[in-house]
């Protein structure tokens, strides 16, 4: 099923001229508008206050996070900050480990001065702090989307927590909606679900996302297969899958998981007969690098071909401006390909974001003193804004917890001249690696426009009616 | 032992005296005062009724967790301290307190005042099934079928019983009430999980004293000495299962219902390895062994580590240049727990407990060495 | 209420009646109810024991023979194979176990931290020549020789002779570490793999182990856990958190060795059998790795030495063992067990801080085979494979595989032999 992709795709240029920024050390370029201040802020801190898991199993996707706020942060500080006010960072580890969680949000939330926004991270906090956020009136800005946690069990009673990425059952609708408009390439569609356990790992699974794409012509398989990121072989779990008639294999994991799934494809010749697909962290720059010891038979990567959700502009699309802009800075503060990854990019969309919101928050009321938790979630729910050009930040009045918009992409890797993609492994652009080793550059390229993903929570707008 | 060291002029006269709690009227006192300050350390915060600000909000909350852990702590002393049968599967217990609690709750709108017995109950039970493989097993055999607990408890509840318990989901808890009050906010909470966790530390304590206690030591310093004595050494390691259990359910019960919302992932293998450690850290079969331990780990965890990141993460780029300097600060929290740990464990290998009986017995000593 | 009356009798006696309570027991009479059932099993042990073994075996047999007969026969190949291969790395992670229990009784949980730390430092001299930072050699190299010499005693470091073994240990293997080109590359890091393995193995004995020679079983077995949680400290801050795919068996690929072999059966078994030649080399390896550890145990003086201490260290030190030692080089090998399995463990998936949790499989390997047995830690990590292999096969969607399945079996081989399969039943005396 994979080579359908190089025909449609072969051409798709990569590199477009990238614009040329004005830039002096002062001033922001031209194509970031943020509100003008009515307030000048100057003297005074905005505290940038985040809580995740840093040094636990998801801590090579929260480095670049971390790496991208201090980047963004320092850019925006020496670029006249806040209406004047610096932006600082204050972060707590929590180690993965819930408990540490909820010590982290008793230090913020009992500080002195109340946050006015806190930015988390997993679905799991999300999911444990939801009622206690409502309950202190803080809003948070995630970088996840599991239904429980932003819209509690029933999916109908909005919390206090924006997601920046479509609900995970979302995104697995509309990839099965693109599956489905698409029957030419994908004939007789079965999916098969593989992940990892877990609230993040099962979160895409449910009865809804079923009825949704059997309604789009797509059959789930009933069983989902979980493997645990330590596993070493998962051959008996994507055999099992496959027995039972999957010719599309979709992946609610990140970083190995969708790259020991794509391995075991390889191994068992199941490349060309089976499509891998998986949620916005699978398509990633983790997943690529990782696939570098594991090739398949055309010598490129294993998970080249794999599609999923892109909500946000990537890196390759460098002829928008917000784009070019970190891609240079990235270079300038010698970060590495590895950390070039979507947490880099949410880092400095989520600094851009806390600009805005401040920058409109204090218009509102008068002075940074008067903005709290109240104010500024209707801020956010009123904002409609798009922080660097990376995606479409508007909640529809208060409506939704998680932006909608979503697009299906291919994860290919570049080839030697980065003019498109590689067919084989002879034309791929190979890049030495600090380690002597080399690796392929991952490119993503997009397969449908933006709109927004169906709405699949419990009874969400687009559930079948059974 | 410090307890049979008194100060002069104190005679016992009658049984009553002989076991009494507190011997002297300054113990009395001590004891009596500190349980009323604690009482009133909510009223001080700025959650309280009489808006005051002395007291951060942020110690109600970390005293309610320190309470919850005290708990299953203490249990974890009766089988570990008292019984000498190690546990690796006590967060999987909690783990059964907190949903049959939750359950009782939301499903059957059951009041917490009863969910929570019938849940420390249920727990007990669950914990004599896994207690079962004691009779046979030993040692570190012992210490891997209660890592089984930590296992199959979480997978029952995952897979087989996902209609009730959502799964790998989190479930929400219901607020309980009392009277018409709601224990909604860590300020009410405190006044349902201190004072459980003081009743069942006293009760953990007598137990220690009573006969029972005696029979559950006797097991723990040579098993077939106690069988050879007379004593029915499986029923009394089940018995210190079914207690342990019990309190672990009691913790999980009290969990649940303090953040209104319970998820599988909150009782990992780590938070039954971090019990272990608060109970070797504080001194395991002391009475007092737990409360040491969890609050030194949980003060370690929460609040010591977190306010020393900033500082050398500060400092520690400059000195170590070749590091990449967000590396140091995930680096930084397990390094300074596990060194923590170990530095706990080289000096002081027989827990906090065993160190302050030390400093009873020389206090009341002075100025005479021994 | 209940607080303000303690120092009354009345208070204490409601709450020994709540202890009491506990024990479901009624006066001073044993319990009725625990008791009554005990003695009823206590008299009819044997009956009972083997009545209950015989439904059970029954009852599996009855829900696994329909189960294996529904599945197509190349499934069932393909999961033994990957069963026995998955086994042999969870047999080199309770190899290093066991070697430590068996000279220490310590029971190690920080083997898995031990594996990661040997794959990275592995990776770090695999890398190209120019990457290694001198520095670092120069440090590993000089502690390495500093640890070697000073087992023993500290007071070492005042022998000229003993200084200058470390100074020869140290200057091979700076010498061998700073070679550069690529061809050199794996000699490099294999020499870079062990003295990380043995530093860290004598460190660990040193500084943390050693201090509680003596102290209860559980402050030993708190430090392991301690240890374990340095260890992810220092991986973290030196290599920091990402995934490392270590890049050993594309060597293999260059050779002309199909990767994986496949194995046509598509007219006797009805498909392909796949054998993944990084797992087959790890397999491999645990299999030598076993028949060294059995004649070292058998033939060597230092193995002889490493059981007699386990049987009993103050018997072995007034014979003129060198229990310190031999306590070191313990930790040392376990250390370089840890290291190879990390190796091909990361070869086989990726290095990352996920890896530590493959241990957690190992342990009832460990208890399966018995403490003390290097076969049964061999049989116990094959075991524990085919047994996750076949759950996964025969419950697909339960999840069963890796969480449940090894420890129900562990818990049931427990019941029946409580020493494991191969353990050393002992005699205890009062």
């Amino acid at each position: 099923m994979k080579k359908w992709l190089l025909g449609t795709l072969a051409a798709a240029a990569l590199v477009s001229s990238a614009p040329i920024l004005a830039q002096d050390d002062t001033t922001l370029p031209d194509f970031i508008q943020h509100t003008a201040c009515e307030v000048d802020l100057t003297g005074s801190e905005i505290p940038i206050q985040h809580f995740g898991d840093i040094s636990g199993s998801y801590a090579f996707i929260t480095q670049p996070l971390l790496a991208g706020l201090t980047d963004a942060a320092a850019y925006y500080n020496a670029r006249g900050g806040v209406c004047g006010a610096t932006l600082v960072q204050e972060n707590r580890d929590t180690g993965g480990d819930l408990g540490q969680t909820q010590a982290a949000y008793d230090y913020f939330s009992g500080l002195e001065n109340e946050p006015d926004l806190l930015v988390l991270y997993a679905s799991g906090d999300a999911e444990l702090l939801r009622d206690q956020l409502a309950e202190d009136e803080i809003p948070a800005l995630l970088s996840a989307g599991s239904v429980s946690g932003l819209y509690g069990e029933d999916g109908q009673s909005p919390g206090w927590i924006y997601a920046s990425n479509p609900l995970y059952a979302d995104q697995f609708g509309s990839f099965c909606r693109y599956i489905g408009a698409n029957a030419e390439q994908f004939p007789e569609p079965v999916v098969g679900y593989i992940s990892w356990p877990g609230a993040f790992g099962e979160s895409a699974f449910t009865a809804e996302v079923m009825s949704y794409c059997a309604e789009q012509g797509v059959t789930i398989l009933e069983t989902p297969e979980y493997f645990p990121p330590s596993a070493t072989d998962i051959t008996t779990n994507v055999q099992n899958l496959v027995d039972a008639g999957a010719n599309i294999l979709y992946t609610n994991s990140l970083a190995s998981g969708p790259f020991l799934v794509a391995k075991t494809m390889v191994d068992l010749g199941l490349e060309d007969s089976v499509q891998l697909a998986g949620v916005n962290w699978a398509l990633d720059t983790s997943v690529g690098l990782l696939s570098r010891t594991a090739l398949g038979s055309d010598g490129l990567p294993a998970v080249n071909g794999i599609i999923g959700s892109l909500p946000f502009h990537w890196w390759s699309e460098t002829s928008l401006p917000g784009i070019a802009l970190i891609s240079e800075q990235a270079a300038a503060n010698e970060r590495p390909l590895s950390a070039k990854n979507i947490a880099y990019l949410l880092g400095w969309a989520l600094v851009d974001t806390y600009i805005e919101l401040y920058a409109r928050a204090v218009n509102e009321v008068g002075s940074l003193d008067a903005v709290d938790g109240a104010v500024m979630k209707d801020v956010i729910e009123a904002m409609d804004y798009s922080p660097l050009g990376l995606y479409h930040f508007n909640y529809d009045g208060g409506a939704l917890r998680a932006l909608p918009d979503n697009r299906i992409a291919v994860m290919m890797f570049a080839n030697a001249d980065m003019s498109g993609v590689a067919t084989s492994g002879e034309d791929a652009m190979a890049v030495p690696l600090a380690d002597g080793t080399t690796a392929y550059v991952p490119v993503l390229v997009p397969l449908s426009e933006f709109e927004p993903a169906p709405d699949l929570r419990p009874g969400g707008a687009d559930v079948p009616a059974s | 032992m410090s307890s049979n060291i008194r100060p002069s002029g104190v005679f016992d006269t009658s049984y009553a005296q002989d076991i009494a709690l507190n011997r002297t009227r300054a113990d009395k006192w001590l004891s009596n005062g500190l349980f009323l300050l604690l009482l009133l350390l909510p009223l001080l915060s700025s959650d309280g009724p009489l808006g005051l600000n002395i007291v951060p909000t942020l110690w109600i909350g970390t005293l309610n967790r320190i309470a919850i852990f005290v708990i299953a702590v203490q249990g974890l002393n009766v089988l570990t301290g008292y019984c000498g049968q190690i546990s690796l599967g006590h967060a999987a217990f909690m783990a059964v307190g907190a949903y049959t609690g939750a359950i009782l709750g939301r499903q059957l709108g059951m009041t917490f005042w009863l969910a929570l017995p019938i849940a420390a109950l249920v727990t007990g039970l669950v914990g004599l099934i896994f207690g079962l493989p004691s009779l046979r097993v030993k040692g570190f055999y012992l210490a891997m079928a209660t890592l089984a607990a930590q296992f199959i408890i979480p997978w029952l509840l995952r897979y087989p019983l996902e209609p009730l318990t959502n799964g790998s989901r989190p479930l929400d808890v219901p607020v309980p009430t009392l009277f018409g009050i709601s224990f909604a906010a860590d300020g009410a909470m405190f006044y349902i999980i201190i004072p459980a966790a003081v009743f069942l530390s006293l009760a953990a304590r007598n137990m220690l004293r009573s006969r029972v206690g005696r029979a559950l030591i006797s097991v723990r310093d040579n098993d077939i000495a106690a069988e050879q004595m007379g004593i029915n050494v499986f029923n009394y390691k089940l018995l210190a299962f079914f207690v342990a259990a019990m309190f672990a359910g009691i913790a999980g019960c009290l969990a649940a219902y303090n953040t209104n919302s319970v998820s599988l992932d909150t009782f990992l293998l780590d938070q039954s390895i971090a019990m272990l450690a608060m109970l070797v850290i504080g001194g395991a079969g002391y009475p007092l062994g737990p409360m040491f331990g969890v609050t030194l780990v949980l003060l370690l965890q929460q609040i010591i580590i977190p306010s020393l990141i900033p500082p050398l993460n500060n400092v520690l780029p400059g000195l170590l240049p070749f590091i990449n300097s967000v590396n140091i600060y995930a680096a930084l929290s397990p390094l300074i727990f596990g060194a923590a740990l170990a530095i706990f464990l080289v000096f002081n290998p027989r827990g906090l407990a065993h160190r302050w009986e030390i400093i009873k017995i020389a206090w009341k000593l002075r100025p005479f060495s021994h | 209420m209940l607080y303000s009356a303690y120092g009354r009798e009345g208070t204490y006696k409601y709450l020994n009646h709540f202890s009491y309570a506990f024990s479901l027991s009624k006066g001073r009479g044993e319990g009725f109810f625990l008791t009554t059932i005990t003695t009823v099993y206590h008299n009819n042990r044997r009956i009972i024991t083997y009545a209950i073994y015989a439904i059970g075996l029954i009852a599996l047999l009855l829900l696994i023979v329909p189960l294996l007969g529904s599945q197509r026969p190349y499934r069932l190949v393909q999961s033994t194979v990957t069963g026995v291969l998955v086994g042999g790395v969870y047999a080199l992670i309770a190899l290093g176990i066991v070697v430590i229990n068996k000279a220490s009784g310590v029971f190690n949980f920080a083997q898995g931290w031990m594996m990661l730390l040997g794959g990275l430092v592995f990776y770090t001299f695999f890398s190209s020549a120019s990457s290694i930072s001198p520095l670092a050699a120069l440090v590993l190299s000089i502690l390495t020789g500093l640890m070697v010499i000073t087992t023993n005693s500290w007071r070492a470091l005042r022998n000229p002779r003993s200084l200058a073994i470390a100074a020869g240990i140290a200057a091979f293997g700076f010498i061998a570490l700073m070679i550069g080109g690529d061809s050199l590359k794996l000699l490099r890091a294999i020499i870079g793999a062990v003295y990380g393995a043995v530093l860290t193995g004598l460190t660990i004995e040193r500084f943390a182990i050693r201090p509680l020679i003596g102290q209860p079983l559980f402050a030993m077995v708190l430090m392991t856990l301690a240890i374990s949680e340095l260890l992810h400290g220092i991986t973290q801050m030196i290599w920091g958190s990402v995934e490392i795919p270590l890049q050993v068996f594309t060597g293999l690929s260059q050779l002309g060795i199909p990767m994986p072999f496949r194995i046509q059966a598509t007219e006797t078994l009805g498909g392909t059998i796949i054998i993944r030649t990084e797992l087959l080399l790890a397999f491999l390896l645990s299999l030598l790795a076993f028949a060294a550890f059995v004649g070292f145990f058998r033939y060597t003086s230092v193995g002889l030495a490493m059981r007699a201490t386990a049987e009993n260290q103050k018997l072995a030190q007034s014979v003129g063992l060198r229990v310190r030692t031999i306590l070191a080089v313990a930790w040392a090998i376990a250390a370089l067990l840890a290291a190879v399995a990390g190796v091909l463990q990361g070869g086989a998936s990726s290095l990352s801080l996920n890896m530590p949790l493959l241990a957690l499989s190992a342990f009832p390997a460990v208890l399966l085979g018995g403490l003390e047995s290097i076969p049964g830690a061999l049989l116990g990590g094959l075991i524990i494979g085919l047994v996750q292999e076949f759950a996964n096969l025969l419950f697909p969607g339960t999840q069963a595989g890796t969480e449940l399945a090894p420890y129900l079996v562990l818990m049931v081989v427990l019941v029946i032999r409580p020493d494991g399969l191969f353990g050393q039943r002992r005699i205890e005396r009062i």
